[in-house]
């Protein structure tokens, strides 16, 4: 059985971070999804992490270059976080001894606008 | 404005690659950094990169050395040549001898391969007194992990109690090497509310590259401190 979908003003604010990712070599969404989650953790630890109600939402493959891979994907956060998970993605340097930089492009209030503006 | 003024240096085709991955995220200014060695060669395509690009490009002169009477050598003459000379700190001869001398712009990263943030009240008064930018660099945070990184971040936290006390000029810079160590503006910022520092210190952090660029394309009509040609 299911269970029943909360009302609204007792849901989760969230927001949608579109993310840049450029990567020295070529990256799945699963491994993005260990990557999002162990950056926050590594940063901000176990319990500040807990917050944050991270999930990849979306993961585009973007361009291929000789000097690096590009992707985008959007990344649901809770409202009032979104700094501190910009703050955790921009020290992520390596990722399976690959190179990889992660900014963050935008964030919306809706999977649909960050999809219109941002990809 | 948010300026760079620290990206490396390499040939001109990885400088403009760099630069428009930079555009991208936002930078609307860029300094590559050249040691002593390699400034004089690149100037040679220094209007070329500014012809190919759409924002203002500058080149900054990176001194690294451990002997104080060399880089004062170097300072006078690369002086006039150069908008930004910035000198390697880390070694305590050196950080006295940047604080002390009106010449340069910026002391980088005062706290480099030290246990302690290289800096005290005493530097901190003269980095006031004769305008000497202290850098901070996210190169350092980006290449470290675990206990290096929160030394590194514990040794700029004591940099910012300085900072808060006696307001000395104070930035930030990527010393991005590759694309990969670009972050966007507003990345960064984030990252430093992150690390304790406030939303007013951060935009005069991010505002002082453009006033040090400002006031040295005008070092030529200054006399003497406080004194400078305004027409003839």
């Amino acid at each position: 059985m299911k269970l029943k979908v909360l009302p609204s003003t007792l849901r989760k604010n969230n927001r949608y971070l579109t993310v840049d990712i450029k990567v020295k070599g070529n990256i799945d969404k699963n491994e993005l999804v260990a990557l999002v989650w162990d950056g926050c953790i590594r940063y901000w630890g176990e319990v500040e992490t807990s917050n944050f109600n991270l999930w990849v939402m979306k993961f585009y493959e973007q361009e291929k270059t000789n000097e690096y891979n590009s992707y985008k994907s959007i990344i649901r956060c809770q409202r009032g976080y979104e700094d501190k998970v910009r703050a955790a993605y921009c020290c992520i340097n390596k990722f399976n001894n690959k190179r990889i930089a992660i900014s963050v492009i935008g964030s919306s209030g809706t999977i649909k606008s960050s999809i219109e503006r941002y990809i | 404005m948010f300026v760079d003024l620290n990206i490396k240096g390499k040939d001109l085709e990885s400088n403009i690659n760099m630069a428009n991955e930079a555009i991208k995220l936002g930078w609307q200014q860029l300094n590559f950094s050249y040691s002593q060695n390699d400034y004089k060669k690149s100037l040679e395509f220094k209007e070329d990169l500014e012809d190919k690009l759409d924002i203002p490009i500058d080149f900054t002169l990176e001194i690294d050395s451990n002997n104080p009477n060399e880089i004062r050598k170097i300072v006078k003459k690369y002086r006039k040549n150069c908008n930004c000379i910035s000198v390697v700190g880390g070694n305590l001869k050196v950080n006295r001898a940047v604080c002390e001398d009106i010449q340069i712009d910026i002391l980088s990263r005062p706290y480099l391969k030290r246990y302690d943030a290289g800096m005290n009240h005493v530097l901190a008064k003269l980095a006031y007194d004769n305008n000497i930018a202290v850098e901070l660099s996210f190169k350092d945070i980006l290449n470290s992990y675990l206990s290096n990184r929160a030394k590194i971040l514990a040794n700029w936290k004591e940099i910012y109690t300085l900072y808060r006390k006696f307001e000395f000029p104070f930035i930030i810079s990527s010393h991005a090497e590759s694309v990969f160590d670009l972050r966007s503006v507003r990345d960064i910022q984030a990252f430093l509310i992150s690390t304790g520092l406030k939303e007013e210190e951060i935009s005069k952090m991010m505002d002082y590259p453009k006033d040090i660029i400002e006031y040295n394309k005008n070092r030529e009509n200054l006399i003497f401190k406080g004194v400078k040609v305004v027409s003839q």
